[in-house]
This record gives structure tokens, sequence and C-alpha cells, in this order.
């Protein structure tokens, strides 16, 4: 009844499905995990095997959700109700190409894969293991196509999808003093250091060791600078134009100097792309075609903040966190939603950094009803087109206690 | 205890009812001998879990409560200095050795063993708590890391001590802020969403005694109503529990639209949620119960 003939290899395929589609952390580790826990728990009891491997293999909650989707899939491609179908007892070679395996199981119907545990699936078949290429999917056009907004005027700036890719050791410099020069307060943990206000009995006497009991070096205790955390919300529509693309460039040059930095685009939609830029902060380039409804259409600022206070909010808005929006201001949603959102995130954060392009245009006020809207709850209002414009930004942000004042 | 149902019904005599996943999870934290990191919204029974597993093992339960700032010594150890130096003083004129004067200050006697060393050095497996590990910085999580891979602890002066017997690792979080992956790749994982509405009422039932059985599947009801609103803190069991309690104390049998409004405080703690819940008459409308007394507006009629 399983994809494939032993249970070993069962696993690996179903951690491989796991890891390449659904984007699970899945090691050595965790199948050896998975290997031991199947000896106890009865292979007769499908839930009972769900609720085992499932602690083991999902690490988050995004994870836990799809779970079981996932394992419908793999190991109940059939309709529900009915006997599986069995299936060839398959030798499947580690590091292979996936043409194989991809063969043999094709996707039906070439569904996301989000959406492919809840679609019955025909008989005789099992889930697929690769998602197949682009051109075996006929009735999903690829993913490119289904951007928002596509406008053929506009199709110099918007043929490609954008791309985050390493930047420029000046990008680099500008972020660490930016980071650097943020003064978010103490932490409320004391540590050692040479100097400080407190005084540390425990090193002084530990010191005191080598001085034969006497304690000559006196030790100190100080509390350390709270690190800030990143936000980057970042403006994608197509009014941005050319200045979406420095917003990444800004994106990464954080990436490059803190890990503590998570970025999203928006547009009519919300997409995280903090993997992308962390990776680009780490020397490669990338393409960010999967953003879709996030890039390049029109700006509904409001509801993609509130979705951002909904969905992340809670784990990413701090008092140490700097939140960091860069866009031009030009809504089409409703203000009081966008009033309410920048409340809400100008009350989690240690302040609101909004950048705007246009800004540097002679004779711009922010007078557009989504910027007006804004503009009480933004504690730094400046524009970074350019690295120099980027440099001077960390001699302007205004954080934590001194924000109230600006 | 390798069973999800024994686990399972000693979990329910204790008034703590587990559903399927749950028991397996802990069946499977000890058969693996891994940490298990449980997430969920807050007030849905994860510190109480590991209470009530220390209970059912019979067993110590350790815990650590994270907080910003908690570092190394105040997890781990930590010398008792004053009663050191104290000692040293008193023992300057005795006839013992420098090296046996040292040996004495740096033993066992003058350790302040804090809830990771204490885990480690019990006979009995304990249950070691790490409650709210999401509040704890950075820092912090990667030294846990190492204590949860190695379960051995380096005191210079005193040499490694290895975990006599294993733990049993409970760890929260309440996701404030994202854990590292390598915290996670460390644990099982547990998603403990808000319970359902079956659940909910047997909940009431087993940690309410004398609770009537109409007035718990009221409060399950507006539970549900309450999670469905978009507030900004959403009710937990623990508030739900609260909310029997209160209205046992204050003699209710039923709720109608006055009680809520008088006990609306034990559920909503956020002014602004109040005041959704107060536009939302007519969702609350739409899931009356089946006694027809349920709900803002609508008192219960005899006939019901």
């Amino acid at each position: 009844m399983y994809p494939f003939g032993s249970i070993p290899s069962n696993l690996v395929a179903f951690g491989d499905l796991l890891r390449r589609e659904y984007g699970f952390t899945v090691g050595p580790r965790e199948l050896q995990d998975t290997a031991r826990v199947i000896e106890f728990v009865d292979l007769a009891d499908e839930s009972a095997v769900r609720n085992a491997l499932r602690p083991i293999l999902s690490k988050t909650r995004d994870n836990a959700e799809v779970f079981d989707r996932a394992f419908s899939r793999f190991f109940f491609p059939g309709p529900p109700g009915v006997e599986q179908p069995e299936q060839e007892a398959v030798e499947r070679a580690l590091g292979k190409e996936p043409s194989q395996t991809e063969k043999r199981f094709p996707e039906e119907g070439g569904v996301s894969p989000a959406a492919a545990g809840d679609e019955e699936g025909g008989p005789g078949r099992a889930g697929a293991i690769i998602a197949p290429a682009a051109t075996e999917k006929p009735d999903v056009p690829p993913p490119f196509l289904a951007r928002a907004g596509y406008s053929p005027l506009e199709a110099e700036a918007l043929s490609e999808s954008p791309r985050v890719g390493p930047v420029a050791c000046v990008w680099r410099d500008a972020a660490r003093l930016l980071v650097r020069r943020l003064h978010l307060g103490l932490l409320r943990g004391w540590r050692p250091a040479t100097r400080g206000p407190r005084f540390d009995l425990r090193r002084t006497l530990r010191t005191s060791l080598q001085t034969g009991g006497e304690a000559i070096t006196a030790r100190w205790l100080r509390r350390p600078r709270r690190t800030p955390r990143f936000v980057l919300l970042i403006d994608g529509s197509r009014s941005m134009g050319p200045y979406a693309q420095t917003a990444l460039q800004i994106a990464v040059a954080i990436a490059s100097v803190t890990m503590r930095i998570e970025v999203f685009a928006f547009s009519t939609g919300l997409e995280c792309i903090t993997k992308d830029v962390r990776r680009a902060a780490g020397g490669e380039r990338r393409s960010l075609d999967r953003l879709q409804h996030a890039w390049a259409g029109g700006t509904t600022i409001g509801r993609c903040f509130r979705e951002f206070i909904r969905r992340f909010g809670g784990r990413m808005t701090s008092r140490d966190t700097v939140l960091i929006i860069v866009s031009d201001g030009l809504d089409v949603g409703e203000s009081d939603v966008l009033g309410g959102a920048m409340s809400e995130l100008h009350r989690r954060s240690a302040g609101v950094v909004w950048l705007n392009p246009l800004l540097e245009t002679p004779g711009y006020e922010p007078t557009a009803e989504g910027m007006r809207t804004a503009c009480p709850y933004i504690t730094t209002f400046s524009a970074a087109n350019d690295v120099a414009g980027f440099a001077r930004l960390s001699r302007l942000v205004r954080v934590g206690a001194s924000r109230r004042h600006v | 205890m390798r069973d999800a149902a024994a686990i399972r019904t000693r979990f329910r005599a204790r008034g703590f009812i587990v559903d399927d996943a749950f028991a397996t999870a802990l069946e499977i934290m000890q058969a693996l001998t891994k940490p298990l990191l449980i997430e969920g919204p807050a007030g849905v029974g994860k510190t109480e879990s590991a209470k009530v597993l220390a209970e059912v093992l019979d067993t110590r339960l350790i815990r650590l409560q994270c907080y910003e700032g908690l570092d190394a010594m105040a997890a781990l150890y930590e010398w008792n200095y004053p009663r050191q130096m104290l000692h040293a003083r008193l023992s300057e004129t005795g006839a013992l050795t420098l090296d046996q004067r040292e040996a004495e200050i740096f033993s066992e006697r003058f350790l302040l063993k804090r809830p990771l060393l204490e885990a480690i050095t019990q006979e009995r497996a304990p249950v070691l708590l790490i409650d709210e590990v999401d509040r704890a910085d950075e820092a912090f999580e990667a030294f846990l890391l190492e204590v949860l891979a190695e379960w051995q602890v380096s005191i210079p002066e005193l040499g490694t001590i290895r975990a006599r017997q294993k733990p049993h690792v409970i760890v929260t979080s309440n996701r404030t802020r994202e854990l590292s992956d390598a915290l996670r790749r460390r644990c099982l994982f547990l998603w403990l969403p808000y319970p359902s509405l079956t659940q909910e009422i047997e909940i009431l039932h087993a940690r309410v005694p004398g609770l009537s059985d109409r007035l718990a599947r009221q409060i399950a009801h507006m539970m549900q109503v309450f999670r469905g609103l978009s507030l900004q803190k959403a009710p937990g069991v623990a508030e739900s529990l609260d909310w029997a309690m209160a209205l046992m104390a204050l003699h209710c049998d039923h709720l109608d639209a006055e009680t809520i409004e008088q006990t609306l405080g034990c559920v909503l703690k956020v002014h602004e949620d109040s005041e959704v819940f107060a536009a939302h008459h007519a969702a609350l409308e739409a899931t009356q119960v089946e006694s027809r007394d349920f709900g803002l507006g609508s008192v219960s009629t005899p006939d019901a």
C-alpha cells in the first residue's frame, strides 16, 4: 500500500517530499527518529502513525498544519475509504536525479503543493515525489504569468522578476553604521565587563585565586545594549518602479551585517522574502518569481500591514524592532485601515522608519491620503534612493525612548 | 508509561484532557528522550501539561522560567560567595594546606544549583519545564542547545557533571519571537491549538466539578464565539475555567446578556476587545444552542 517497498525507503521518500515541496527541514536525525518511533507505534493504526511522525518531522506551526495533507498525499494517494492501490517496490538510489522518480509518480493535474492534499487523486498513482517542471502542468500557468497587474507598457521594468544579489561594500558599511548607531537602551541582564556600574563578586573572587586569595583586580558587570531587530516592508507596487530594487538592496545590506532581520514584499498581497534576502547576503543571486501579488501590482498598504500584524506581528515585532517601510505611500486602500495598522505597528515597535523615494523629488509634499494618515505614526520620515541616502539614514533614525520627541 | 492510551487516561484522571496527537507526542518524547517543544496561543495548558506529566510520572517538576536577561548562571549554577568567603576567613588558622582549603571551598557544599543543574543531578528523571523560552534572548537559546544536546555541565572548579538520568524536557513558547532553527531541530514539535467545542466541555467538567452541563456547554460555545472574533487577546482555556469558577461563585446556572456583561472581565482582558465583542452581537445570536437561552438579549425561556 505504500509507494515504496520497505519502511525505511518510504520514510526517506516521505522526508524527501516534505523537504522539497513543503519546505520542511528534514535531515538524517529526523529520519532516524522516525525509524525508531515506527518500531513501537501500531503500523495498522493510521492516525497513530500520523501522530507519531508529526512531532518529529514538523518544526513549526506551518509545518504541523500541512503535515496531514502531505501524509495523506504520500501514503494514501487513492480516494479515501477504498483499499489503496498496491505499489510496486522501488529501489531508490539516494542522490539520483529527480527525473526518474518523476516519471514513475506523475503529478495529478498539476496542483500546487498547498492544494494537493485536498484533491482525491486518481487510483493507481502515488503522490508525486518531485514537482514536475512547469511544462508538465498544462492547466497551471507558469508563476510569472500570474503576477497581478502585468502591463505591457512597463514591460521593460516588469519583464523580469525582481532579483536580489550581494551588495557592494559601501552598502554594507552604511548598514553597519545604521545598526551600530541605533540606541535602543540596555538589556536587563548583566554581563561581565572591565568597567561597569555593578561589582562582580564571583569573577573578582575567582581571579583572586591567582593572587593568593587577595582580591587585587576588581571585576565589574554592566548591562549590554539591546541589539535591534529589523523588519523591512518593501512596497513592490508598480509606482515604486526602480526604487523597489533599491529597497531590496537596503534589505540585503542590512541582512549582511545582522541576522536579526525579516523582509516582506507587499503590493496587493504580502510575501515573506527573508530567506531570499539572507541567501543574497550570503553571496547568492536569486530571482524572486514567487511573489505574485506582492510585487508589481497596485497598492493596498493598509490591508497588507494588517495582514502582517495578524500573521507575523506577535513574533516579529517587539520593543527591539525597528520597522523600516519603503513605500511611496500611493495607496488605493481605505485610509482608516492604514491608520489603524500604522498605530498598531507604532505601538508594537521601537520605531517606524518610512523611506519614501518621492521625498527627494523637489516640491513633493506628503499630502496623498495614505501618506497623510500614516504620518503621525512615523518616527523617521526620510528617503534613501541611493547608497549615500542610505548612509545618511544612520544619523536620522530615532528609536526607542528618544522617538517621542521627534 | 509508553502508551498513548495510558497517558490519556492518567492525564484525564488528573483533570487534564489530552487528544491523541498530544498523548502520542508525550509518548515518543519519552521513547526518544528528546525535548518536546510546545507552541500555542496563551492559556491552552502548555505549562499545565508539564505539571500533570510530572504528577503522572510521579517525579519532580523542575521549572526554569525564562525571562529577558536570563543568563547561564541563573539557569545552571552559582557559587555561594558570601558563604565561601566566610568559610575561607574562618578556616585561615586551621591546619589544612592551601590545596585542601581550596578543594573545600569549591565543593558541592558551596554550590547553588539552579534548575538545569538540578535537573540533571536527580536520581530519578524529573520533568524539566523550560517555560516561555521565547522570552529569553538568543544567546541563552544557544547555551540551552548545548545543555540539551550533551546533558552535561562543566564547572571549572568541580569538573564535568553528567546527567544521571536524562530529564523529560518540555519547552514552551508563546511565539513572541521566532525561535532558532537549531533549537527547533533538537526538539519534537507540537502545536497545541485551542480545544474544540466538545474538548472544552470535557475540560470544563473535569476541572470545575459541580458545573452544570448546560452552563458548561454555554461557556464552551461562547469561547468558540470569542475565538472567532478578531481580538487582540483571544481567551484561552485558562480564561474559560476562570469564567466557569466565577459563574459558579455567583450562583449562575446559565448565561444571559446581563451575566455576560457583568463577568466579561474574566474572559476579555483588553478594553478594545470588549468593544469588538459588543459590536458582534449578531454573530453571537447566530450561535445559539438548542436550549435557546443563549446569547445577548435572549434570556432563557421557561419552555426551553
